[in-house]
């Protein structure tokens, strides 16, 4: 299931902000998740739309796959929208959905422009201060599966939602919600079948055993 | 294309008296229903096949071979690997391949997904970019390793999804119904890659010309293997099983 949006492959290229370090762009996508929350007024989360957008012309982004990463999400965002403009009114409404969408395109960008090989070993050396607390590299595999996973579950929404207009029922929020979440359920389900048949969530052990670990033939 | 070149075509899997439960659904008093077993089998064929119905048992029997499944009673080992106390080394010895390659292919592309398999194996970047083209090579799939996986034809990310297990070069390949999702061309294809490999291999299928291509066939029946023989002999029985009323 796919969108073939942003998040669904690494674009190659030779723009600035394919070359640009992971490093700056990793903060890139950190501003742009921080501006709403210290934004007062709608002005700079349309300033950041504009800066992201731009970003995307810089990287010569196909327009179609931002627009079917958009496309993709918006449902959901427009469910928020109308939920936040019946519970805090429109303008923190807009502001919500505007920072949402930002973070989503910036995450896409960030994506596109990288290879998630690059990404996981961005994410190891990042993690490495940590490693008596957890294994870098499950860290990073966690954040590769979660890359992965986004374009797949918007991938979902979409079928299942056709589905649902296919038997006319399009207007009920429970023929699309429940389908779509135990999609996701059998997904998380066969991906950690899948890793865990790879043997990449195990430690990290040398191929042959200790010889204390071998038990004794004559005593087994 | 010979992938697996240190993977040796020899291997020992042995089970005794492995045998799966699993809770009954909706049952308060704790009660369990046995899905497979108990099973003893001793495996050093180079082809083995596996045949059954739907839900007969096959699947849980490949997922002890690497450990995906454990026993809840008995043993399963591989070269003297306890699947449950050495499931870490059972594993890089024992490559698992599910039916549907979009199960297996967990990165946007091949050529990434290829060297997430070899994560472990080269720590450096460039061996490990340039191990991963050695791999997609062998496959002939150079071609494919940049394209979104989503975009890959069935046969294609059938191969590919081979191509990543492989990439660590495991002793044996554990194949879970591998046809299925293919047309003829496509399972053909596979057959003849699946004839070059130098690895062990255990193939659950419903495709009879892929069960009788092998050194030894199971058939599998309500969780216990009702025959265990010559690859046209265990056809014919799971023939004669499966017109039965």
């Amino acid at each position: 299931m796919n969108t073939a949006g942003l998040f669904a492959a690494h674009l190659p290229g030779t723009s600035a902000v394919h070359r640009a370090p992971l490093w700056l762009k990793l903060a890139g996508v950190l501003t742009v998740g921080v501006v709403p929350w210290v934004a007062h007024s709608l002005t700079p989360l349309l300033v950041t739309l504009g800066l992201v957008l731009a970003a995307a012309g810089l990287a010569q982004l196909p327009v179609r796959r931002v627009v079917r990463s958009v496309r993709a999400i918006a449902p959901v965002l427009v469910l928020l929208l109308a939920f936040q403009w019946w519970a805090q009114g429109l303008p923190y409404a807009i502001g919500v959905v505007l920072g949402i969408a930002n973070a989503y395109l910036a995450a896409g960008i960030l994506t596109a422009t990288t290879p998630v090989t690059d990404l996981l070993d961005g994410v190891v050396r990042g993690a490495r201060p940590l490693r008596r607390l957890v294994d870098p590299e499950v860290v990073a595999l966690t954040l590769a599966v979660v890359v992965r996973s986004v374009p797949w579950v918007a991938g979902s929404f979409a079928s299942v939602r056709d589905a649902a207009r296919a038997r006319g029922l399009e207007r009920s929020p429970r023929a699309v919600v429940v389908p779509t979440a135990l999609h996701v359920v059998a997904y998380a389900r066969s991906t950690g079948e899948a890793l865990s048949a790879r043997g990449l969530t195990d430690p990290d052990v040398p191929d042959v055993p200790d010889e204390a670990d071998v038990p004794d033939d004559d005593t087994a | 294309m010979t992938p697996g070149s240190s993977a040796g075509g020899s291997s020992r899997i042995r089970l005794e008296g492995a045998t799966v439960t699993v809770p009954v659904d909706g049952d308060s008093s704790r009660r369990e229903r046995t899905i497979l077993g108990p099973v003893d089998l001793e495996l050093t064929e180079r082809r083995v096949t596996v045949v059954g119905a739907n839900g007969s048992g096959k699947s849980t029997l490949l997922r002890l071979l690497n450990g995906l499944v454990l026993p809840t009673g008995g043993s399963v080992d591989v070269d003297g690997l306890d699947t449950r106390l050495d499931g870490a080394r059972v594993r890089r010895r024992v490559a698992f391949a599910f039916t549907d390659p979009l199960s297996q292919l967990v990165m946007p592309t091949g050529r990434e997904d290829v060297e997430l398999s070899l994560r472990r194996v080269h720590r450096s970047r460039v061996e490990r970019r340039s191990a991963a083209e050695g791999v997609l090579g062998r496959f002939g799939l150079s071609h494919l390793a940049d394209r979104s996986v989503h975009e890959l034809s069935g046969g294609e990310r059938q191969l590919m999804a081979l191509a990543v297990v492989l990439a660590t070069e495991p002793a044996v390949l554990v194949l879970d119904e591998p046809t299925t999702l293919l047309d003829l061309r496509n399972t053909a294809l596979l057959r003849r890659l699946l004839a070059g490999l130098e690895q062990v291999l255990v193939v659950a299928t419903h495709d009879l010309d892929l069960a009788l291509d092998a050194d030894r066939t199971l058939v599998v029946d309500a969780g216990r293997v009702v025959f265990d023989g010559p690859p046209a002999q265990a056809v014919d029985h799971y023939r004669a099983l499966a017109s039965r009323p």
